[in-house]
């Protein structure tokens, strides 16, 4: 490894990746958290067809270039919009509330998933999968139900309450990549 | 050609220039060449047909025989008869320790790459050997299509890296190839079967050849067939089923296979001949268990060291040496349908592709794993090339009903400091994709970012596959975590990826496209082509003229006929420039300089753009205006 003082290697990330620019209106979309998905994937394969860089192969390269930008634009919204927490928190992006990288909780809202995590470690460190089983479809449950609290909010336009839902989801879904990653190893 | 939406006055210049393509199926056990020709791809037969086994046999006197000729020298020559390459390619002495115990041949090389000596002294690498199979493939087309091919997409596993890749690509290029394209082959597959059958929905390909094991879920809908996760082993198949099957057999003989060679100690002939001929038999029993319940594994005693050896082998038998095998594939199924977030009921089939799935004991396993009987209607070793075909034609602008959405199958990120990965792109992110993300300075006064771009899933840099350094100089001194530096990672339909750094506060930046280290370059594979005795360097120049012509008089064709159909969108300027360019095209075109045609095609390309983003926005618009609206109206309040 380089000496520090002259040349090194980046650290943390300061920011999280930027939200794709406006991207309900590339799939033609209202911006809005309830989205139906299966329209969602429509628009995506109808815009594709048109703007896919593979249709412009041999095109000029001014076009393969055109095409090349839509298409990764296009992709980008796509994959911000189809799953409800990225979609959320780009929608919460847009409103101008943003969530920082060591944002925290109040204890009491986060003592229940720090609970959970110490029976997590137990049950891997046990290697008992059952268990981990268990914890898992527990903690899925209250992914659904945080979900159900960022729509709540939304349809209430309160963005306090799905700030708060975010930033707890980012828990629960490293808890959950942590169950997978157990269940992996069988 | 300029905006290529159909539009029905243009459909005769695209046939009048609709360029000589093919897809190859580059395999670990066989290759194939196919074709499309009206509207149905097919594959492109020849001496002992469709299938060139990949084996390439080095005499001492230079010659080199490719398929079956090759493959007959197996047993008399091991150790210069070179089989299953696919499995060494973009690969280090590392990565291969594993393959290396029962290969017949011998592996020279360091961790980025490795060699074969064989005879005549004579050093190839696996990019040369595929070479020579690309080579006799690209011969049986042209023979078959009466002249030079113009274009290929090569399929490769989808869970090929980087390195991989690149060593495909370069095996293409030393072959005289221009390589369009590298195409995963399930997605080939499934091109192939949603074409041939009207497939629709949402589909599983498992893909179990020689040496590579993919699977990948697709969606197919209305033309457009979208990769939705991406997964598999780049080093298991059918190949490592005879090896278990041979060890386990003269295992209980007790004659040991592999275990006899020592790390640097060159293999003993006899032994040599022992893997050789053992494997091959295997691989014989495991063919014949396809139709028969038992076969025979049997081995002359001159092999053996004296002692014939004939063994009954039932299904069961098999099933059971199979089985480490087949549960490794089982695992990469679960993680991608979990991927995919999908489970196995709401899939509308399993694909079977590969040689190796034609073995009913892997058929049961599937058809288990998945809750439903496979489909193989199309021949499974067929069916890549034919998809690989289709996707040629498309990039040669000639099909235009069918969009591949692919993915990246492996995650790229960079390394922090004290070597943990930070991931810019997650794996299964469709292409064409771009990430940015901003980084802070680590120490006081640090001038300059090392910036090493990495492929892999695992947390740490020294556990994943290293594609590039560079080194973003030049940030004036500050305190530590005030220096901020902005990462962008671009990946284009191809796969290949783009690295730009930004430091913020001075605007000062770096870039570079990726080419991992282990490829060759461009000057290496220029030179390989000049020096092997089928390309001179003159036929070079004079190919590289022709491709250049063809590719000026398309350009210039469709720009003519873009300035007439859409003559009202041109504004004077932007005509003048391009009519100027059109000229010093066409008088470059007179002339036989190469460089000067696609200097000149570049300038075209240049003077047209503004035209042609606003033909691209007018058709974007009319396209969806009246859809988006009423889409829109539906989904809100929902």
């Amino acid at each position: 490894m380089a000496s520090p003082s002259i040349s090194d290697r980046p650290e943390r990330p300061a920011s999280a990746r930027p939200p794709a620019a406006d991207a309900f209106a590339l799939l033609g979309l209202t911006p809005a958290f309830d989205v139906d998905v299966a329209a969602l994937e429509k628009a995506f394969f109808e815009r594709s067809k048109e703007v896919h860089p593979d249709r412009f192969a041999s095109a000029p390269a001014a076009e393969r270039v055109v095409a090349l930008s839509r298409s990764r634009a296009l992709n980008d919204a796509y994959q911000v919009l189809k799953k409800p927490i990225s979609r959320a928190e780009y929608l919460l992006a847009q409103a101008g509330v943003t969530i920082g990288d060591n944002e925290r909780l109040d204890p009491a809202a986060l003592m229940p998933i720090l609970e959970e995590r110490e029976l997590l470690a137990d049950a891997i460190g046990a290697k008992h999968l059952a268990e981990v089983g268990r914890l898992q479809a527990a903690m899925q449950a209250t992914r659904a139900r945080e979900l159900e609290r960022v729509r709540d909010g939304f349809a209430r336009g309160d963005l306090a309450v799905v700030k708060h839902a975010l930033i707890l989801l980012r828990y629960v879904e490293r808890y959950l990549e942590a169950c997978d990653a157990a269940l992996d190893e069988e | 050609m300029l905006l290529q939406i159909a539009e029905p006055g243009q459909s005769k210049v695209k046939e009048a220039c609709k360029p000589r393509v093919v897809g190859i199926d580059l395999g670990t056990t066989n290759s194939l060449v196919a074709h499309v020709a009206d509207e149905a791809p097919a594959v492109i037969s020849g001496e002992g047909g469709p299938l060139v086994p990949s084996v390439v046999h080095y005499q001492s006197d230079g010659g080199v025989l490719v398929g079956r000729r090759a493959q007959a020298k197996a047993l008399e020559a091991p150790r210069d008869t070179l089989a299953s390459v696919k499995r060494l390619i973009g690969r280090g002495a590392k990565d291969l320790a594993s393959v290396r115990a029962l290969l017949p041949y011998e592996l020279e090389g360091d961790d980025r790459a490795v060699t074969m000596r064989v005879a005549g002294n004579r050093t190839v690498s696996p990019i040369e050997v595929s070479a020579e199979v690309l080579r006799e493939l690209k011969a049986r087309a042209e023979a078959s299509l009466g002249g030079p091919i113009e274009g290929v997409v090569i399929t490769v596993p989808a869970y090929f890296d980087d390195a991989q890749r690149q060593a495909t690509r370069d095996a293409g290029r030393l072959a005289g190839l221009e390589v369009m394209r590298l195409l995963a082959e399930p997605t080939a597959a499934a091109l192939a079967y949603g074409l041939d059958r009207g497939t629709a929905g949402t589909y599983a390909v498992f893909d179990l050849g020689g040496g590579t094991f993919d699977i990948s879920i697709l969606k197919l809908v209305d033309g457009v067939f979208e990769v939705k996760a991406t997964g598999g082993d780049s080093a298991l198949g059918g190949d490592d089923l005879d090896r278990s099957l041979a060890t386990a057999i003269l295992g209980e003989a007790g004659i040991p296979l592999a275990a006899t060679r020592t790390d640097e100690a060159t293999l003993a002939a006899a032994q040599r001949r022992l893997i050789a001929s053992a494997v091959a038999e295997a691989r014989r029993v495991k063919e014949a268990l396809t139709d028969a319940p038992e076969a025979t594994f049997s081995l002359a005693s001159d092999l053996t060291g004296g002692r014939t050896i004939a063994r009954k082998v039932t299904r069961a038998d098999l099933t059971a040496w199979a089985q480490p095998l087949l549960d490794r594939t089982g695992k990469a199924c679960r993680r991608v349908l979990k991927d995919a977030e999908l489970t196995r009921d709401v899939l509308d089939g399993v694909i079977l592709v590969g040689g190796s799935t034609r073995s009913p004991v892997v058929r049961d396993y599937v058809a288990e794993l998945f809750g439903k009987t496979p489909l193989s209607d199309l021949d499974p070793e067929q069916v890549v090339a034919l998809g690989a075909a289709v996707q040629a034609d498309v990039l040669a602008g000639g099909r235009r009903d069918v969009t591949l959405l692919d993915v990246v199958p492996l995650s790229l990120g960079i390394e922090m400091m004290g070597g943990v990965v930070e991931k810019l792109i997650h794996r299964n992110t469709t292409i064409p994709t771009g990430a940015t993300q901003t980084f802070t300075t680590y120490a006081d006064n640090q001038t300059g970012f090392d910036i090493h771009v990495l492929q892999g899933e695992r947390e740490t840099a020294d556990t994943c596959r290293s594609l590039a350094r560079f080194t973003l100089k030049g940030v004036p001194p500050m305190i530590a975590g005030m220096g901020r530096v902005e990462i962008t990672f671009l990946v284009d339909a191809d796969g290949l990826l783009k690295v730009m750094a930004k430091e913020l506060t001075t605007g000062k930046e770096a870039s570079i496209e990726v080419k991992p280290t282990y490829g060759l370059s461009d000057e290496e594979v220029e030179q390989m082509l000049i020096d092997s005795f089928e390309y001179a360097e003159e036929d070079l120049v004079k190919r590289n003229l022709a491709v250049e012509r063809i590719e000026a008089d398309r350009i210039l064709a469709a720009t003519r006929q873009a300035f007439v159909t859409d003559s009202q969108l041109l504004d004077a300027e932007v005509r003048a420039a391009g009519e100027a360019a059109m000229e010093k095209l066409e008088a470059a075109v007179a002339g036989d300089d190469y460089l000067a045609i696609r200097h000149a095609i570049e300038g075209l390309d240049h003077a047209t753009k503004p035209f042609a983003q606003i033909r691209m926005n007018r058709a974007i618009a009319a396209q969806f205006q009246g859809v988006a609206l009423e889409e829109a109206a539906r989904k809100v309040g929902a």
